[in-house]
């Protein structure tokens, strides 16, 4: 009884019935960019280490950061901070009560997205001697 | 329990506050200090302000992550192995923290 009647409960709408929103995505980034910054400084600290007491873990280290493969994970780590850095600046002036109507918010999601890529283009440049 | 959810958001909330000017800093110098040699990257972190900030962006963001990840974790995973990822999670917040603060004053102050 129980489990026939259970087996027909509706289930609470999931991702895949939603509509695809900016603010939506904005909000998996946050968390997927939150992943990202956690192993990012993961092997940072590592590096750290390294650089302090073990000469050969940061010839490692530093021999990863400046191959190919390096710079995808760099840039993929100062897009996720750029992101979450001003994503989580929108989650505050949502807590104050303000900037939640939807044109806003997605406004500003949008805006997250734009200035993240940007500035990380430009932070990668400077980063790798362009501006020198 | 009932009252450490507030708490835990505020943490999370006055972490973010502190980080976000820190994290504009770190952002100006991260990239540099990473590609360069083992000379030059011990160097930029022996400057008492890079040092400074430094610590504080890995300290006070292993708290951060700590929160955040929990967050994940709950949302996700409801069975035993809950507990045992929480455990992990504190121990790579802690080993963070050790780690950065003693490789920092190392590097600083130990030659």
């Amino acid at each position: 009884m129980a489990d026939s009647l259970s087996s027909k409960r509706p289930l609470s709408p999931h991702l895949q019935i939603w509509r695809f929103t900016v603010t939506m995505a904005a909000s998996i980034t946050h968390r997927g960019t939150g992943v990202v910054l956690y192993g990012g400084v993961f092997l940072i600290v590592l590096w750290l280490i390294g650089a302090a007491f073990y000469p050969p873990l940061f010839e490692t280290a530093s021999g990863i950061v400046r191959s190919p493969v390096g710079f995808i994970l760099i840039a993929g780590f100062v897009w996720s901070l750029l992101f979450h850095l001003m994503n989580g600046l929108r989650h505050l002036y949502w807590d104050t009560g303000r900037g939640l109507a939807p044109k806003t918010a997605t406004m500003t999601a949008w805006l997250v997205y734009s200035a993240a890529t940007i500035l990380a283009a430009l932070i990668l440049w400077a980063g790798y001697g362009g501006g020198a | 329990m009932s009252t450490k959810g507030t708490s835990t958001f505020i943490i999370q909330r006055f972490t973010a506050v502190l980080l976000a000017p820190i994290a504009i800093w770190f952002l100006f110098g991260i990239v540099s200090a990473l590609t360069s040699d083992y000379a030059t990257a011990r160097a930029w972190i022996a400057n008492p302000w890079n040092g400074a900030l430094l610590g504080a962006f890995l300290i006070i963001g292993a708290w951060h992550m700590r929160i955040g990840m929990m967050e994940i974790i709950l949302d996700y995973i409801h069975s035993w192995l809950k507990d045992v990822l929480f455990l992990i999670n504190w121990l790579v917040a802690l080993g963070i923290i050790v780690a950065s603060a003693w490789a920092i004053f190392h590097i600083s102050f130990a030659g």
